[in-house]
């Protein structure tokens, strides 16, 4: 046995030297014939390496293409994703554009991902680097792992929104909103109940004209929703059209754009109607000299004298149209001021057999003045309001005074000469500052609303005299709108109406005269503190504040928010700094992997 | 010399033909260029023979042998057998094994005077080869592999077993079967030894991707660079080296055994 054990020694020499200590018996690689341990192709890692290229198939290079508007980057399919650099979305993202990566149908070896790791590149170098680590079965059940730099060139790409924006001519739909009356209280409104339901989402811009406001729409499914938001808010009737842009024969697709022209109806919260004797028939035999109290998708309208409401329904409003007799236009009303009221007790149908609520009447005969006869003379006026139960001596309201007008309509000014008419309507009553005739009224209120961002249309772009009148009268229409939600209750509840800064300043002694108020009078309607909503930064200048942000960040470019890295590991990735950056090589070689790791997800 | 050959398309020659220091048996090719690469090599010296087991070409896996004997399994015909025993040296025995593991070329290696068998053949098919082959028989796996006819392969001059068989393990071996052993591979790494490479005393074919690494590493161990055509050609310094190796080797085994 000693000497059969000498004998292999001898006999086996001139490749003694392949064989190592241990277990495991050195083998010669199969190519260059370096010793190595036995694997399962019995070739060394460089020979494999070279023979076989892990990286086969994947791209090195890929483009991102990311909008300079609004930093978005491009998904696919037109979707844009905001994500911050070296997040966790932004490598998914990149991953998604190495091709090669995934597994295609039918193909049998498959690449698994084990590690992606961000690579510092220089900022303004429009490039991104990622650092994957790849296996793939190269020979049956050798797994070669190897390291490579995949290069995102970023590219610059208008997303369709900023497109849109920086483009005219882009909307596919336009919903013309018109109504014909000589004031814009409507549309304040409408543009209130616009925020509240966040309805202009989607909406590319908005510009508004002389008598209405047009919406402009990607496509006709947004203008669509918008329509049928109007058609919930207000009374109205719309007409679509469309017109042909361009057509392809071949595949037949042609390319239309659509107008839709929205009419709100012409009756505005606090006009004055005499309703067609059929109407006013139809809707309870309601008295035909009525009020608009508001409206929503249907008119609704109040009896000044005896406090019977009635519903016009859209429809019924469109198949006879009417105008009002008064329009709510500042110069139509008078200001009065209330030197006493009596309660007025109504006459019950006794035939109905619901008695048991006992019913408030909300009736009330007023005694009241006009504002700019006090002092000069005596003359009094005494009507039923339903307004009544507000008022009490000393308060300062908004009415009619039909004595002293002209009514449109034939019948009604017969109705007004022969006196069967009531003296004064009362419309509304006036609060605060304005009530007492303050000049800076309007800035101590305590309430203030968000705007939306309209663009003005070009028949507004006049210039001079008229240009100045028209900021006037816009100025007076939103002082309108203002006072109208301040004495109405259920307006402000389908709005957000938010604290002003008066609030804020003078806090606690506004609050404290609010309530003494209140106990006395028992008015419901006056505006108080917890129906305002808080947080009301309104942003007047959004666009500086913006800069003054851009321009602080483009300055001092060291002095990111977000350090080099840390968004990376907050996300849990692999970061390679700049000074690491430099020695790491476009493609390490490979090394064999005794098993799979663990795939990477994304 | 090694040669390279193909059969057809494959590099797994040990398939189709069996070779030993008597005799050659090569499967039936459509083309003659497999035979004919064998009959250039060896026609001089030993008979080179078509030959088929159980109408199938696999020669190289059926049927095991060396220079006294060779043995075929039960599925043989007896017109095979009978084309067999005509074509072969009166010297050579040709015997049926009765084995359930029919496929002798992978269960069985040998040489002149060893062979190394799976651990779960029969008795009686032991017995059958160590009298028809005139070998001692060892119960061996190599490597961890129980089939040593297609993980090891030896001459009386050398071996090669599976890459994967450790140190120890071959210096066992080596020691069981009297010639220096190394691991290695073929056919660009393959550890089929069995299927890629035949080898007798003095001529060996490898598969057509075995790399020059791996021939040099056959040749080295086989001891064939030199050698020529062995029995009847020129001695190198090997082939004396190996010459004497030989005859020591009969002393020793005379001594030992």
């Amino acid at each position: 046995m000693e000497m059969s054990q000498s004998l292999h020694t001898f006999a086996a020499d001139p490749l003694q030297s392949t064989m190592a200590g241990g277990t495991a018996a050195t083998i010669l690689c199969c190519i260059c014939a370096t010793p190595i341990a036995p694997n399962p192709s019995n070739t060394c890692p460089s020979c494999l390496a070279s023979q076989s290229d892990v990286t086969r198939g994947i791209s090195t290079e890929a483009q991102l293409h990311q909008c300079r508007g609004c930093s978005r980057w491009h998904q696919d399919a037109g979707k844009w994703i905001g994500c911050e650099l070296e997040s966790r979305e932004l490598m998914a993202l990149c991953l998604t554009n190495v091709s090669g990566l995934k597994k295609r149908k039918g193909e049998g070896d498959r690449v698994r991902l084990v590690d992606a790791a961000w690579v510092w590149t220089e900022p303004h170098s429009m490039r991104l680097k990622i650092r994957l680590t790849i296996q793939r079965e190269v020979l049956t059940g050798t797994i070669l792992q190897q390291s490579f730099i995949v290069e995102f060139v970023v590219r610059n790409q208008q997303c369709v929104e900023c497109q849109a924006a920086f483009r005219t001519g882009s909307w596919k739909s336009l919903v013309q909103v018109r109504q014909r009356v000589n004031h814009k209280r409507t549309f304040l409104y409408l543009e209130q109940l616009i925020l509240k339901h966040g309805a202009h989402r989607g909406c590319l811009s908005i510009e508004t004209f002389k008598d209405g406001m047009d919406f402009y729409f990607p496509d006709r499914g947004k203008a669509g929703r918008f329509i049928s938001f109007l058609e919930d808010v207000v009374p109205m009737k719309v007409k679509a059209s469309k017109k042909l842009i361009g057509t392809d024969d071949k595949s037949n697709v042609s390319n239309y754009k659509y107008t839709n022209l929205v009419e709100i109806a012409g009756v505005c919260k606090d006009d004055l109607l005499f309703l067609p004797k059929k109407l006013a028939r139809s809707i309870g035999n309601i008295n035909r000299l009525v009020l608009v109290k508001n409206i929503s998708n249907v008119i609704n309208v109040i009896d000044p004298i005896t406090g019977q409401t009635g519903i016009i329904e859209s429809d019924a409003y469109w198949r006879d149209p009417f105008r009002p007799v008064i329009t709510a236009a500042r110069t139509r009303l008078t200001r009065y001021v209330v030197l006493g009221k009596d309660a007025v007790f109504l006459e019950r149908n006794h035939s109905k057999k619901a008695v048991g609520r006992k019913q408030r009447s909300k009736l009330a005969t007023i005694t009241a003045a006009r504002e700019s006869d006090l002092g000069m003379n005596d003359s009094q006026i005494e009507d039923r309001s339903h307004l009544g139960y507000l008022l009490k001596s000393g308060d300062v309201c908004l009415g009619y005074d039909m004595r002293d007008c002209q009514l449109v309509d034939d019948e009604a000014e017969d109705l007004r000469t022969a006196g069967r008419m009531p003296d004064i309507v009362v419309v509304r009553k006036l609060y605060g500052g304005v009530a007492a005739g303050e000049a800076d009224a309007a800035r101590k209120r305590m309430f203030k609303l968000q705007k939306l961002d309209i663009k003005k249309g070009e028949e507004n772009e006049k210039k001079g005299k008229k240009a100045r009148k028209d900021v006037e009268m816009e100025r007076a229409d939103e002082e309108d709108f203002m006072q109208e939600l301040e004495a109405d209750k259920e307006m402000r509840t389908r709005v957000n109406v938010f604290k002003s800064e008066v609030v804020a300043a003078t806090n606690t002694t506004e609050d404290n005269d609010g309530d003494a108020e209140e106990g006395e009078d028992e008015d419901d309607q006056k505006i108080s503190l917890d129906e305002l909503l808080d947080n009301l930064v309104l942003d007047a200048k959004p666009d500086e504040d913006d800069e003054m942000v851009a321009a602080e960040e483009s300055a001092i470019p060291g002095m990111m928010l977000v350090r080099e890295g840390e968004r990376a590991a907050r996300d849990n990735i692999r970061y390679i700094g700049r000074d690491e950056a430099l020695n790491v090589q476009a493609r390490d070689t490979a090394v064999v992997s005794s098993e799979w790791g663990k795939e990477f997800e994304s | 010399m090694a040669t390279r050959v193909a059969f057809e398309n494959t590099g797994e020659i040990g398939v189709f033909a069996a070779l030993t220091n008597g005799y050659c048996l090569t499967g039936i090719n459509r083309s003659e260029n497999f035979y004919s690469v064998f009959e250039a090599e060896l026609s001089a010296h030993i008979p080179v023979i078509h030959a088929t087991v159980a109408g199938c070409r696999f020669v190289g896996r059926t049927t095991v042998g060396n220079r006294r004997g060779l043995l075929v399994p039960n599925t043989t015909t007896d017109q095979e057998l009978a084309h067999l025993r005509n074509s072969l040296p009166d010297s050579v025995v040709v015997q049926r094994v009765e084995e359930r593991l029919s496929a002798l070329g992978n269960i069985v290696c040998c040489n002149d005077h060893v062979a190394l068998v799976h651990p779960d053949i029969d008795r009686e098919t032991e017995d059958v080869i160590s009298d028809v082959l005139g070998v001692e028989v060892f119960r061996q796996i190599v490597g961890g592999q129980a089939l040593v006819g297609s993980y090891c392969k030896f001459s009386n001059q050398g071996g090669m077993v599976h890459p994967r068989t450790t140190v120890e393990d071959i210096e066992e071996l080596s020691s069981l079967l009297q010639v220096p052993l190394v691991a290695g591979t073929v056919n660009r790494g393959s550890d089929v030894l069995g299927g890629g490479l035949i080898v007798n005393d003095w001529a060996s074919f490898v598969g057509l991707d075995t790399t020059s690494t791996e021939i040099s590493v056959i040749e080295n161990i086989f001891r064939l660079s030199g050698a020529g055509g062995g029995s009847g050609g020129q001695l190198g310094a090997q082939g004396q080296q190996s010459n004497i190796v030989t005859n020591m080797r009969s002393s020793l085994i005379d001594q030992l055994s």
